[in-house]
C-alpha cells in the first residue's frame, strides 16, 4: 500500500468484451434488446444445460493480460462463486478464484507513472434486473436475461491510487488500452468497486460497491473522500465495511461490516475442463502497439512536443489518422490541426473520430494549400466547418468558389486603393504619424474581401500605395 | 468437529433453508454422526502441493468458436413460468 | 436380446407400434404395483412406433435400435416429457431439449417409454428418497425389498420387463447404477467418465456424473453404449478419445472389499471367482488401502458440494415450482420455496455441502477431497499396471427390506456406498454382473477396467455370462 498518500484507492473494475457470442453458450452478446430475447437454456441455468467456453473470449482475456503486462497462469480455471440474488440464473457465478488468468501487471499512466494491476480474470455477467417502481418502490423486479451469460473482465489494481482524479485519469488510460487492443466496444458500461482509505484515519478499509459508469466513479471517489474526512472531524471512528454507491442520490450508503461478509464457498466448476497451454497461446496472440508506447515513438519519430503526442494517442483512431496525414503534411503542422481544429468541429458534431467525415485526404490538401499561402488560417477554418456538414474535393472547392488567398494580384491592389479613398480620415492621421491607423486600413480591407487578404501582403502594397 | 445449533442456522441460513426446531435438533445429531465418520480424513496428510483434481480423466478441452446460435424465442424463455410481465420473468425484490 | 428384435423390426417381421402397445399395457400394469415410473410417455412412444413402420413400409432404415424400448432415468432431459429428477420443486418442468444421450437413442430408432423413479437428484443408495408427492418404487423380486438406488425405477423396471426388448438409460454419481442393478438382478454399466456426453444430465455432483444403462445381458448394454458414446461439442468434458478394447488375463480381486461383504454375498462371490479360475483367468489379490479407508469420505465430501451448489439454481424462479406472490425479499422468497420443496435427504446433502465448501471448513474437507482424489485414482492406475481387470461384490448385502433400510442413520446409509464409490471417484468402467443367491435375491459382482477400457470391460462380462 502507498502509505505516503493523503489518500489511497484501489480499484475492481469489470467490463463486457466484445465477443459475438456469450462466454458459456451460443447466444448473441448484442442486437435486440426486447427483453429474454438472446437466450437459451445454458445462460437461464435451466436443469440439465452445461457450459462450453467461447474461445473468443479467451484470446481477449489473453490480449488485454499482456497489454497490462500480467504474468499468464497456464491453466484457465473457472470456479463457482454461490450466492443468491435474483439476477443469477444459476445462483452461483462461473468466474476465477484463487487462479485468476493475469497477476502481477502493470498500467503505465505516463512514462512515470503507474498502477500496478494486481489480478485479471474472466467470468459471466448476471442479468439486468428492472425496478418498475424505483429501487425504493418496488414491491418485486422484472428480470431480463439478454446480458446473462455475456464475458466480463474483471481488473483489479493495487491500491496505489492516490486521488479521485488520478482514479479518473487510470479508468481513461485503462479505455485507451481496451480500445486499442480491440477487446471492448466504447458503448460498453463499465462497473467498479473500489475500496479506498484516508491517512487520517490510519487508513481503514471501506469498500464501495456497484458504481456504474464513468463519471460516477469519481464522483463516488470523491463524496467517500469527503465522508470519511467528516466523519474524522466529527471526532467519530471509521470501521471497516462495505457501503454502496447510489447514483441517484449521489451518497455512500452502509451495505455491511467485514464480519458479515460474504461467504462465497467457492468450488472448482466441475462442468469444465481445465483449459491447459494458456501461456503458448498468449504468445501467438499479437497485440497493437500500446498507446503509451505509442507517444513515445510519435515524439521521437515526427518530434512532437509530449502533450502533443499524448492528445494523438488518446483515440486509436486519431493516432491513425495523425500517422496517415503526417505522412503528406507537415508533423508539427498536422498535429496541431488535428488537435485544435479537427477534434473542435468532430466534438461540435458530436461525431467519434473514427466515424469522421473529414478524411486524411481533406485535411492533406487543406493544409497544403494553407502551407503554400494558397488559402488564409481563415479559410482553411472555414473548410473545416464546411466539410463536417458535407464532404467535397477541397482543391476543387477553393479553385470554383474563388477563396484563394488575396496576394500580389492587382485584385488586392484594388482593394487597397478603394481603401484609401474611403478613409481619407485614417489617411491623414497615418500620414501625421499615426501607426495605427495602418492596422485600420488593413482590416477594411480584409473585411472588404471576408478575410481572404493575406495580412502581410495587404500591409505592404498599401505603405507602398500610401507613398 | 462438534456441531451446535447455531452451526446448523448459519449453514441453514447459507442455503436459504427454513428449518423447524426438529429439524434443527435432527441434523445436529445426524450431522455430528457424519462428521464423525468423515473425521478419518484426518489421517490423510496431503502435501501443499498434491495436485487437485476436478476431472478424473485427463483430456485437453477443446474450446468453442466464437459464433452465434439461434436462441429460444421470447415464448419459449418464459414458458415455464406463469410470472411475466412485458417480456420480463418477474422476480423478487431486492430490498427488505 | 436386443440387436434381434431391432433386426425384426428393421426386416419388417415386427410391427413395432404393436411391441410399443404390448410393452406399455405391461408397463402400466407393473407401475400400478411397483411405482417404477415417474411418467408413462404412452403418446409419444407411440407415434415414434409408428414412425419406424412407416419408415420400414417405405424403405428407410429406422436404425440399429429400430423398435428398442427405453426407459430414461427421471433426471435425464426429454423434450417435452416433465422430467424432475424425481423432486418436487421440478414438478412440471418440460425441458426445450433433450439430452445427448436420449437424443442419440432416437436417432437409432429406440422407443422412449417414460421415465423412471429415483432418489431426488440422485440422493440415495436405496431409491426410498423419492421426492415429496411421489411414489417409492418396491423390488419386482420381491416387493418388501427396495430396489436399490439411485437409479431404482430402471433397474427395477429392467428385471420387470425382461421378456422385452428393454434397457434402461441410466446415471451413477457414485454407484447408482450398479447398485439397483445388484439389487434387481441385472446388468449395469457405468461407462468411464465423459464417455458419454452428460449434456441434458440434471447434476447431482457434475464431476462424478455419468450417464450408463441397464440391461438384461451385457450383449444389449454393448450395442446401446456404441450409439450413445462419443464427444459432443454440447459438454465440455465429454472425451473424444475411444474406447478400447483389450485381452484378459489377469484378474484381481480386491481383497479388501470382499471382508466388507455379508457372507451370503461373499460365498457367492467366491464361487464366481473360482469360475473364473476355471476358466483359465490369473487370479490375484489386490489391496486399494486409500480408497477403501478414505472413499466413503471422500466421496461424500465432493459430491455434496458440487450438489448444493447445484441446487441452488433451484429457488423457484424462471421454472419448476414457483410461488406466484413475489413481492417479498429474494432471501425470503428463495427460503419459502426451496425450504417447500426439496425433501428432507436433498436438505441434508444441500446443508453438509454447503458446511464443507464454508469458509473455515473448505480446505480441510472440500479442498483436502479434491488431493485426496488424485491419490484415489493413481491407486487404481497402479493396480491396472499388474492387473487387466479388477474385481469386488457391487454392494455388500443383497437387497434390504424397507424396514431394515428405514433403521439405518444417514451415516450408515452413506456407508453402503463403500464399494462402489472407488471407481466413480477414480472414473473407470465397471459393470455389475448379478449372481443369484440361494434364497432367490441376487448380489452382484463388479468387473472395473482403467479408463477408457470400456470394451474390455463389457467383453470380459460377457464372457462371465
Amino acid at each position: 500500500m502507498n502509505f505516503d498518500s493523503d489518500v489511497v484507492i484501489g480499484l475492481e473494475i469489470h467490463v463486457e468484451l466484445n465477443t459475438k457470442s456469450k462466454l458459456f453458450c451460443g447466444c448473441a452478446t448484442a442486437g435486440s434488446d426486447t427483453p429474454n430475447t438472446r437466450t437459451c437454456p445454458v445462460c437461464l441455468g435451466h436443469p440439465g444445460s452445461k457450459p462450453v467456453i467461447n474461445e473468443g473470449a479467451v484470446d481477449r482475456i489473453l490480449k488485454l493480460c499482456k497489454a497490462l503486462e500480467c504474468d499468464v497462469a497456464d491453466a484457465l480455471v473457472f470456479s463457482r462463486k454461490s450466492y443468491f440474488y435474483p439476477d443469477m440464473s444459476k445462483n452461483f457465478q462461473i468466474t476465477q478464484f484463487r487462479e485468476p488468468l493475469g497477476r502481477g501487471g502493470t498500467l503505465r499512466l505516463s512514462s512515470d507513472r503507474q498502477v500496478g494491476i494486481t489480478r485479471v480474470h474472466l467470468e459471466e455477467d448476471p442479468a439486468a434486473l428492472v425496478h418498475p417502481k424505483g429501487l425504493a418502490g418496488s414491491q418485486y423486479v422484472l428480470i431480463d436475461y439478454n446480458r446473462a451469460g455475456n464475458p466480463l473482465a474483471e481488473i483489479v489494481t493495487q491500491p496505489q491510487i492516490t486521488s479521485p482524479k488520478q482514479a479518473r485519469e487510470f479508468l481513461n488510460a485503462l479505455m485507451r488500452i481496451l480500445s486499442y487492443i480491440g477487446v471492448f466496444d466504447s458503448h460498453a458500461i463499465i462497473k467498479a468497486d473500489a475500496n479506498v482509505s484516508i491517512r487520517e484515519s490510519g487508513y481503514e478499509r471501506v469498500e464501495i460497491k456497484n458504481i456504474t459508469g464513468f463519471k460516477e466513479i469519481e464522483r463516488a471517489l470523491a463524496h467517500e473522500v469527503s465522508r470519511q474526512r467528516q466523519v474524522l472531524r466529527r471526532g467519530d471512528s471509521l470501521v471497516q465495511e462495505t457501503r454502496s454507491w447510489d447514483a441517484n442520490r449521489k451518497t455512500t450508503a452502509h451495505m455491511r461490516t467485514k464480519e458479515t461478509e460474504d461467504d462465497y464457498g467457492y468450488i472448482f466448476e466441475p462442468d469444465l475442463r481445465v483449459v491447459e497451454g494458456m501461456r503458448a497461446r498468449a504468445k501467438t496472440i499479437n497485440i497493437p502497439e500500446l498507446p503509451f508506447q505509442r507517444a513515445k515513438r510519435l515524439v521521437k519519430e515526427y518530434e512532437l512536443d509530449a502533450e502533443d503526442a499524448h492528445v494523438m494517442v488518446s483515440e486509436q483512431a486519431l493516432a491513425d489518422f495523425f500517422e496517415e496525414l503526417a505522412e503528406r503534411a507537415d508533423p508539427i503542422l498536422s498535429a496541431q490541426w488535428l488537435r485544435r481544429e479537427l477534434l473542435r468541429v468532430l466534438n461540435y458534431a458530436d461525431v467519434p473520430v473514427s466515424d469522421s467525415p473529414i478524411t486524411v485526404d481533406h485535411l492533406a490538401d487543406v493544409l497544403s494549400l494553407l502551407a503554400d499561402k494558397t488559402i488564409s488560417e481563415n479559410t482553411a477554418q472555414r473548410l473545416m466547418e464546411l466539410l463536417i456538414e458535407e464532404p467535397f474535393n477541397v482543391k476543387e472547392y477553393v479553385e470554383t468558389e474563388g477563396l484563394q488567398q488575396l496576394s500580389a494580384s492587382d485584385e488586392l491592389k484594388k482593394y487597397c486603393q478603394v481603401a484609401i479613398e474611403n478613409n481619407p480620415e485614417a489617411v491623414k492621421d497615418f500620414r501625421s504619424g499615426k501607426q495605427k491607423s495602418l492596422h485600420y486600413l488593413v482590416g477594411q480591407v480584409m473585411r472588404a474581401t471576408h478575410g481572404q487578404a493575406e495580412p502581410q501582403k495587404t500591409r505592404e502594397l498599401l505603405l507602398k500605395l500610401l507613398g | 468437529m462438534e456441531i451446535d445449533d447455531a452451526l446448523i442456522h448459519k449453514v441453514a441460513q447459507l442455503a436459504r433453508l427454513r428449518l423447524d426446531e426438529e429439524e434443527v435438533s435432527r441434523f445436529g445429531t445426524e450431522f455430528q454422526e457424519v462428521l464423525d465418520a468423515f473425521s478419518v480424513l484426518d489421517e490423510f496428510s496431503v502435501e501443499k502441493d498434491d495436485r487437485i483434481t476436478i476431472q478424473p480423466v485427463q483430456e485437453q478441452s477443446l474450446l468453442r468458436t466464437d459464433e452465434t446460435a439461434e436462441s429460444l424465442s421470447q415464448e419459449q424463455a418464459l414458458a415455464y413460468t406463469q410470472d411475466t410481465e412485458d417480456g420480463y420473468i418477474v422476480g423478487p425484490r431486492i430490498r427488505k | 436380446m436386443i440387436r434381434e428384435h431391432a433386426a425384426r423390426v428393421r426386416a419388417g417381421e415386427q410391427s413395432a407400434s404393436e411391441y410399443v402397445q404390448r410393452a406399455l399395457a405391461r408397463c402400466e400394469e407393473l407401475d400400478k404395483q411397483h411405482s417404477f415410473f415417474t411418467v408413462i410417455t404412452r403418446e409419444q412412444a407411440q407415434a415414434q412406433a409408428q414412425h419406424i413402420d412407416k419408415q420400414v413400409r417405405d424403405g428407410d432404415d429406422p436404425g440399429p435400435l429400430a423398435g428398442v424400448l427405453v426407459s430414461v432415468k427421471d433426471n435425464l432431459c426429454v423434450q417435452g416429457v416433465e422430467t424432475t429428477a424425481c423432486s418436487r420443486i421440478l414438478r412440471g418442468y418440460q425441458p426445450q431439449f433433450s439430452a445427448t444421450a436420449v437424443q442419440r437413442l432416437v436417432n437409432a430408432g429406440a422407443v422412449i417409454i417414460g421415465k423412471t423413479s429415483m432418489d431426488a437428484f440422485g440422493f440415495g443408495t436405496f431409491n426410498q428418497n423419492v421426492g415429496l408427492g411421489y411414489q417409492t418404487p418396491t423390488n419386482p423380486l420381491d416387493a418388501s425389498r427396495v430396489t436399490g438406488g439411485s437409479s431404482g425405477g430402471s433397474a427395477a423396471a429392467t428385471q420387470a420387463l425382461n421378456e422385452f426388448a428393454h434397457v434402461s438409460l441410466a446415471e451413477s454419481t457414485g454407484g447408482s447404477i450398479e447398485c439397483p442393478a445388484a439389487y434387481c438382478g441385472v446388468y449395469g454399466h457405468c461407462p468411464t467418465y465423459g464417455l458419454v456426453s452428460r449434456n441434458g444430465l440434471i447434476s447431482y455432483a457434475n464431476s462424478l456424473d455419468k450417464v450408463g444403462v441397464l440391461a438384461c445381458n451385457p450383449a444389449d448394454i454393448s450395442l446401446v453404449m456404441q450409439v450413445i458414446s462419443g464427444p459432443d461439442e454440447q459438454e465440455s468434458t465429454s472425451l473424444r478419445a475411444s474406447p478400447q478394447a483389450g485381452d484378459v488375463e489377469t484378474v484381481g480381486v480386491v481383497s479388501d472389499a470382499i471382508a466388507q461383504a455379508e457372507p451370503a454375498v461373499r460365498d457367492a462371490f467366491a464361487s464366481f471367482v473360482k469360475t473364473l479360475e476355471s476358466k483359465g483367468y490369473d487370479i490375484v489379490d489386490v489391496e486399494l488401502p486409500v480408497t477403501s479407508k478414505y472413499g466413503v469420505a471422500a466421496y461424500y465430501v465432493l459430491a455434496m458440494c458440487e450438489a448444493s451448489t447445484n441446487l441452488a439454481s433451484l429457488s423457484g424462479l424462471r421454472y419448476g415450482q414457483e410461488q406466484s406472490k413475489k413481492d417479498i425479499s429474494f432471501n425470503e422468497y428463495f427460503t419459502r420455496v426451496r425450504s417447500k420443496h426439496f425433501n428432507t435427504e436433498s436438505k441434508r446433502r444441500i446443508m453438509l455441502g454447503t458446511f464443507a465448501r464454508m469458509a473455515g471448513y473448505r480446505d480441510a474437507y472440500y479442498k483436502k477431497c479434491t488431493q485426496l482424489r488424485t491419490h484415489i485414482i493413481q491407486e487404481y492406475e497402479q493396480a491396472f499396471e499388474k492387473v487387466d481387470i479388477l474385481l469386488s461384490p457391487t454392494m455388500p448385502t443383497s437387497a434390504p427390506t424397507v424396514d431394515q433400510v428405514r433403521e439405518l442413520s444417514p451415516a450408515q446409509m452413506y456407508a453402503m456406498d463403500r464399494l462402489t464409490v472407488g471407481p466413480n471417484l477414480a472414473g473407470i468402467p465397471h459393470a455389475s454382473v448379478p449372481l443369484k443367491l440361494p434364497d432367490g435375491l441376487f448380489a452382484g459382482a463388479m468387473v472395473m477396467g482403467w479408463q477408457l477400457r470400456d470394451e474390455q470391460v463389457l467383453r470380459f462380462t460377457e464372457g462371465c455370462q
